[in-house]
């Protein structure tokens, strides 16, 4: 137990050798902000808002430029500035129960701050789903409304616990033909028309740029573990708003040679001997404080999976057919691991643990994500029945820095290591 | 008969598919007076109590219905069907999923909701639903609708109180049909016997989530506020419309159900704003309360620019948040009785 507390307060601070890819992350984002602002230079461009869990290959294959709230949101509280924007939300009536992303987002688009600092500008249209929650197209048609910008929303049925084939494929003809309405959407306010020949290209650099996340997971599974969720979750940014273009690709190549050439030698992203837990990270990370991720490794902890940054990586592939081809985006959109129902939840969580070899897990119950945060008392009682390790429900929020208390989340942390140092 | 319960966030279980069956339609609301320590269990602080207080009942009382529907309603009803897939005892749990749109695509997938509804229901239960039990039960829910739009228009014009329009509502979402029917007529002769509006109480539009308890209603009538006009869901949007003739029942229903005022689960929110725009023409109020039940987060987005929109055309309009509690609280009644007061004499719209 004292080792614990002593690990903690950084006696003989543990220093993760991450993979030096920030130098590299910067091209991707210079593209796409330099991309940005040529599209909206060019009359003929077009600029839209989307969501997580949007299919964002649609906009390139239009040729419209995805700009991401939810990054941007990110960006602010990575900035330090998500605090500040909230509270300027919630003094325009909105409430503090409300999500932290919508706030930040609100304030920043009401507040006008920089992009560098998480801001953003007036879109041509503002299109979104309601797969993850309904957060999103609420939060989002009253930005349209607020922008005087013109609103779609894809609205996609729940895959709740049971759900038969047959109902998946009910489910699934509502969303393409919803395709077809986003289709002629765009076409009406932007005037652009669909391109099989586009789609197919766009598509094909979707799904390698998956693949590439996806190998890079497989390699994950090594212990020690090459690439910790400190990592990911900050590389994982091309499969926001890059799934279609190249530069994205390139990244994600580089960074699987590296991870490729530290396995071969049995490295990982801790240094030596130090790689004590593996564990699971379930939700968002507490963007506002990265830092977070890296106390872990004081403890001998390292993320070593999280569902988080893999369900940004369905493989969106070109089948025989444009018909086909919707059918499989729209069962994909569905299928988001980060939206799993409870009994999906639960399989592919005992699943994974056993694939990646994990001593516990840690449920972020995020209070601006009831969504996700539902359930998860269930989850925790699942796995520790049925793996036999142990779970962190630690409560706080994704984008508020306010939720974060420092000495109560030590404490908890400190307990859930000492549970897994128990159960070695 | 027996009931077939249902979760409804809103008015989006089409009821007239469990009175064809043959059930009585039977809304779960849960008991404000009784501890939701059992749903606390699989359910977080901050989640909204209502939900948790629906939770409770179906552990207590799941045993006693046929089976439950739940109906997609808001940010969190699919997950809340997986807790209780694994917490809750019943013969029949069924998903609907009522869609949130109102276009061609969203219909077409309304008829192949409902028609899964009418399959699971007639496998489970072994019967038939034929569409003449459709169209009766259409009948029977018309007749209901149209009896308390009755029943309403009088709030406005005698002294009805608050708990009074409640009650009727909620043994209108949990009693068998021919016994509301029946008591719904002897309510509208009592209702027309009382005395006129009282002179001292202010008209009010009731906005936002629903409270399902009579201690609310109390308190805003002791606050001098009486509410003869609303869009809540335990409320107007009930019977807001009638559902239409048409030679397929289902698509009177996919009609009905996707064309009724808008709640704040469902785009968009100028449909939403144009039903109250309506009321409030149609009906000279003093006010507009808007109240949010903690956590419910449909409402509490759509306050923001819907009480801006109200204000903005010169409606007096105050926003309360509050717990899912029927405890008096006097920082409410001072607010509520100083926006009555503050209003006295002023111009309103």
């Amino acid at each position: 137990m004292d080792n614990v507390k002593n690990a903690g307060d950084n006696a003989g601070k543990v220093v993760m050798k991450t993979l030096p890819h920030s130098q590299d992350l910067k091209w991707p984002m210079l593209w796409w902000i330099g991309m940005e602002k040529i599209y909206r230079t060019l009359p003929w461009k077009k600029t839209a808002w989307t969501c997580a869990a949007f299919p964002i290959e649609l906009m390139w294959i239009y040729d419209i430029f995805p700009d991401h709230p939810e990054n941007m949101a990110t960006v602010a509280a990575a900035r330090k500035q998500s605090q500040r924007l909230i509270e300027h939300a919630e003094s325009m009536g909105f409430s503090r129960d409300l999500c932290s992303y919508c706030k930040t987002n609100i304030g920043a688009y009401d507040t006008k701050i920089k992009k560098t600092l998480g801001g953003i500008s007036k879109p041509d249209i503002v299109v979104c789903t309601n797969a993850i929650c309904d957060t999103h197209w609420k939060w989002f048609q009253i930005m349209a409304d607020k922008m005087n910008v013109p609103f779609f929303m894809f609205d996609i049925p729940k895959w709740v616990s049971g759900t038969d084939e047959k109902t998946l494929e009910g489910n699934i003809d509502y969303v393409v033909n919803q395709f077809y309405d986003l289709m002629a959407f765009v076409e009406k306010h932007t005037g652009k028309k669909m391109s099989e020949k586009r789609l197919n290209k766009v598509l094909e650099k979707s799904t390698e740029l998956s693949n590439l996340w996806r190998e890079i997971f497989e390699h994950r599974k090594a212990v020690p573990s090459p690439y910790s969720g400190a990592e990911t979750s900050a590389a994982f940014f091309p499969l926001v708003v890059l799934p279609g273009v190249q530069v994205g690709i390139n990244f994600f190549k580089k960074i699987l040679a590296d991870i490729k050439s530290l396995t071969a030698k049995g490295e990982g992203t801790m240094p030596k001997g130090k790689e004590k837990y593996r564990v699971m990270w379930e939700g968002i990370p507490f963007w506002y404080r990265m830092r977070f991720m890296y106390d872990l490794a004081q403890y001998g902890a390292v993320i070593a999976f999280e569902p988080y940054t893999y369900s940004f990586a369905p493989v969106k592939k070109k089948c025989l057919t444009m018909e086909e081809t919707l059918r499989d985006v729209a069962k994909l959109i569905m299928d988001t691991p980060y939206a799993y129902n409870l009994e999906r939840r639960i399989e592919n969580f005992e699943k994974w643990i056993d694939e990646y070899k994990l001593d516990g897990v840690i449920l972020h119950e995020n209070m601006s994500c009831r969504p996700s945060s539902a359930g998860m008392v269930d989850l925790a009682e699942a796995i520790m029945r049925d793996k036999g390790i142990p779970v962190l429900i630690l409560q706080c929020d994704m984008n508020d820095p306010r939720a974060y208390s420092e000495g109560q989340i030590k404490t908890r942390v400190e307990g859930f290591v000492e549970l897994m140092e128990a159960n070695k | 008969m027996k009931k077939l319960a249902y979760v409804d966030t809103s008015h989006e279980m089409p009821l007239e598919i469990i009175i064809a069956a043959g059930f009585i339609p039977y809304k779960i609301m849960g008991d404000v007076h009784k501890s939701n320590d059992p749903a606390d269990k699989y359910l977080s602080n901050f989640f909204c109590g209502a939900a948790k207080s629906w939770l409770t009942e179906a552990l207590a009382h799941a045993k006693d219905w046929a089976g439950i529907i739940f109906a997609q309603g808001c940010n969190n009803t699919n997950r809340h069907y997986d807790i209780w897939k694994v917490h809750i005892e019943t013969p029949f749990l069924h998903w609907f999923g009522a869609p949130l749109l109102d276009s061609d695509a969203a219909r077409k997938y309304y008829r192949v909701e409902l028609q899964r509804l009418i399959n699971h229901l007639e496998k489970q239960f072994d019967l038939k639903i034929t569409p003449e039990n459709i169209r009766e039960a259409i009948g029977k829910s018309n007749e209901i609708k149209k009896k308390l739009k009755n029943l309403s228009v009088l709030r406005s014009l005698k002294d009805i109180p608050n708990r009074d329009y409640l009650a009727a509502m909620i043994k209108c979402l949990t009693c068998p049909v021919d016994e509301v029917s029946a008591w719904l007529d002897a309510e509208i002769k009592v209702w027309n016997s009382k005395p006129a509006f009282p002179a001292d109480k202010k008209r009010f539009l009731l906005t936002g989530s629903d409270v399902t308890y009579a201690e609310w209603m109390d308190t805003l009538d002791d606050c001098g506020i009486r509410v003869v006009r609303d869009d809540l869901s335990i409320g107007e949007r009930f019977f807001a419309t009638l559902i239409p003739d048409a030679n397929d029942p289902l698509d009177a229903l996919i009609e009905y159900y996707t064309g009724i005022p808008r709640p704040a689960t469902r785009p968009t929110l100028q449909k939403r704003l144009d039903y109250l725009y309506q009321a409030l023409q149609e009906t000279k109020v003093d006010g507009v309360l808007s109240q949010n039940l903690k956590f419910c987060e449909p409402y509490a987005y759509d306050s923001v620019p819907v009480n801006n929109a109200l204000r903005s055309r010169g409606y007096k309009v105050i926003h309360l948040e509050r717990d899912f509690s029927p405890a008096a609280d006097q920082q409410f009644a001072n607010r509520l009785a100083a926006f009555v007061e503050m209003m006295e004499g002023g111009n309103n719209g």
